[in-house]
């Protein structure tokens, strides 16, 4: 029987929840304003919904993983967001985790296809 | 930035905590500034009504926006939230109003009308707890089986969204059950569905009631507020983004429904009541005090309902002179 969409639907949105703030937390190496950033991550392939995005950035920086400053650009002020340096810890750290988890992953998705 | 715009962010911004608001939607306002110019390079032309229109639903109602910058597991969602009080207080509401009036008239039909008193209130706070249990698990059971964020996401409008920062304007349904009322209502009062007038009080006893004639005081006036009332749902249902004026027209009629009262209980007794052949003057006397009972009871709960929704319809207007538009340069 052919799994319902909205189960596939829910179970795809479960896996890229946490590996959005990942995506996040990536770009905004480099500063970035929500349009642009959105815009980065879409050109790389994450497509992100505005109405979690921003809620998600306020939250990340009340966590001080990032700072924010608002500052005129093309005669408009923007709100600019960038890693902190707790940030780019956090990061680090999140990162070697992804790295070991893909491994893991990958390891167990091809022995699946094997057998 | 387009009407629609800042009629969208007015309705978020309504959501939010105060101390955050203004800076959430001036962040909302930029985004929503980029999205707009990208669209405009991509037509080629500014975007019409249309096109800003499916650029707001694409960015979300403005309930479901706020919720996301709380962050939190909600029971009930912010779909169905600000439904929730409003149900609650009409459930609680009718439940205790009816049970009050039982309760009057239990109490003004009894030779000890203090301890009749004393045993209804216990069906009063039980019937109001009753009331609150059930509305709250109907809203946990719609939240959980009927998925409301997608159906709000569907079926939202952003050109519904209100002119002016005052209420949620009415849907269609609510509307449309209003005005069948008032149309029961006015029909009722011209007369063209007769309404009873004998209350019967043993076999063989009963009492004739007629209203007392500071109502032919009040006629003209009560229909007119009935069809203005009338006419404020018809206008929510025509035009519902135009709270202000709507709430401008409930204003004026709380006022002069609460002035009607006033003129009928100053010419009270509210009814003459007459004995049909076979009533003893005991009964007859009984009934008089049972009939006035359950109008000025009546009366007090439309007086205190009216009094209360006039006092929130002020505060809205005096609200929404309050609120701004957010200044991107105050919230940096």
């Amino acid at each position: 029987m052919p799994i319902a969409a909205d189960i596939l639907e829910a179970l795809r949105l479960e896996l890229r929840r946490g590996t959005l703030i990942l995506a996040v937390l990536g770009t905004l190496r480099a500063e970035q304003y929500g349009y642009s950033l959105k815009t980065r991550l879409a050109e790389a392939g994450v497509e992100i919904d505005e109405g979690a995005l921003y809620p998600m950035l306020r939250r990340l920086e009340s966590q001080g993983l990032l700072v924010s400053e608002w500052r005129e650009e093309g005669k408009r002020q923007k709100r600019f967001y960038r890693l902190s340096a707790d940030g780019a810890g956090a990061l680090e750290q999140l990162t070697a985790e992804w790295r070991a988890m893909n491994a893991a992953l990958n390891s167990i998705l091809q022995e699946g296809g094997r057998t | 930035m387009t009407d629609l715009v800042e009629r969208y962010l007015a309705s978020v911004e309504r959501r939010l905590p105060t101390e955050t608001a203004k800076d959430i939607v001036a962040e909302l306002r930029e985004a929503l500034e980029d999205k707009l110019a990208a669209r405009a390079a991509e037509l080629g032309h500014p975007p019409s009504t249309d096109d800003v229109a499916e650029m707001l639903k694409a960015f979300g109602a403005p309930a479901v926006v706020a919720a996301r910058y709380e962050g939190r597991m909600q029971l009930i969602g912010p779909v169905l939230y600000p439904w929730f009080w409003p149900a609650q207080r009409t459930a609680i509401g009718i439940t205790a109003a009816i049970l009050i009036v039982l309760a009057a008239i239990r109490a003004l039909a009894s030779d000890k009308p203090m301890q009749a008193v004393m045993q209804s209130m216990d069906n009063v706070i039980g019937g109001a707890l009753t009331a609150f249990a059930v509305v709250t698990l109907v809203f946990v059971g719609v939240e959980r089986w009927a998925d409301p964020e997608q159906l709000a996401a569907r079926s939202w409008d952003p050109k519904s969204l209100p002119r002016e920062h005052i209420r949620k304007p009415k849907s269609m349904f609510e509307a449309g059950i209003s005005l069948f009322f008032d149309v029961l209502f006015i029909l009722f009062w011209m007369r063209f569905i007769p309404f009873p007038n004998e209350l019967p009080l043993r076999d063989g006893a009963s009492v004739a009631i007629t209203l007392s004639p500071a109502w032919g005081v009040v006629y003209g006036p009560v229909l007119a507020l009935a069809l203005l009332a009338a006419a404020g749902h018809v206008f929510d249902m025509l035009r519902p983004a135009w709270s202000r004026v709507r709430s401008a027209m409930s204003i004026v009629g709380y006022a002069c429904g609460l002035g009607v009262l006033w003129v009928i209980f100053q010419g009270r007794p509210f009814a003459d009541v007459q004995p049909q052949p076979g009533t003893s003057p005991e009964e007859l006397e009984r009934a008089m005090r049972l009939v006035d009972g359950v109008f000025l009871v009546s009366m007090g709960i439309a007086a205190l309902v009216w009094a209360i929704t006039l006092g929130v319809e002020v505060y809205r207007q005096i609200r929404a002179g309050r609120v701004s538009m957010p200044d991107v340069r105050a919230a940096a």
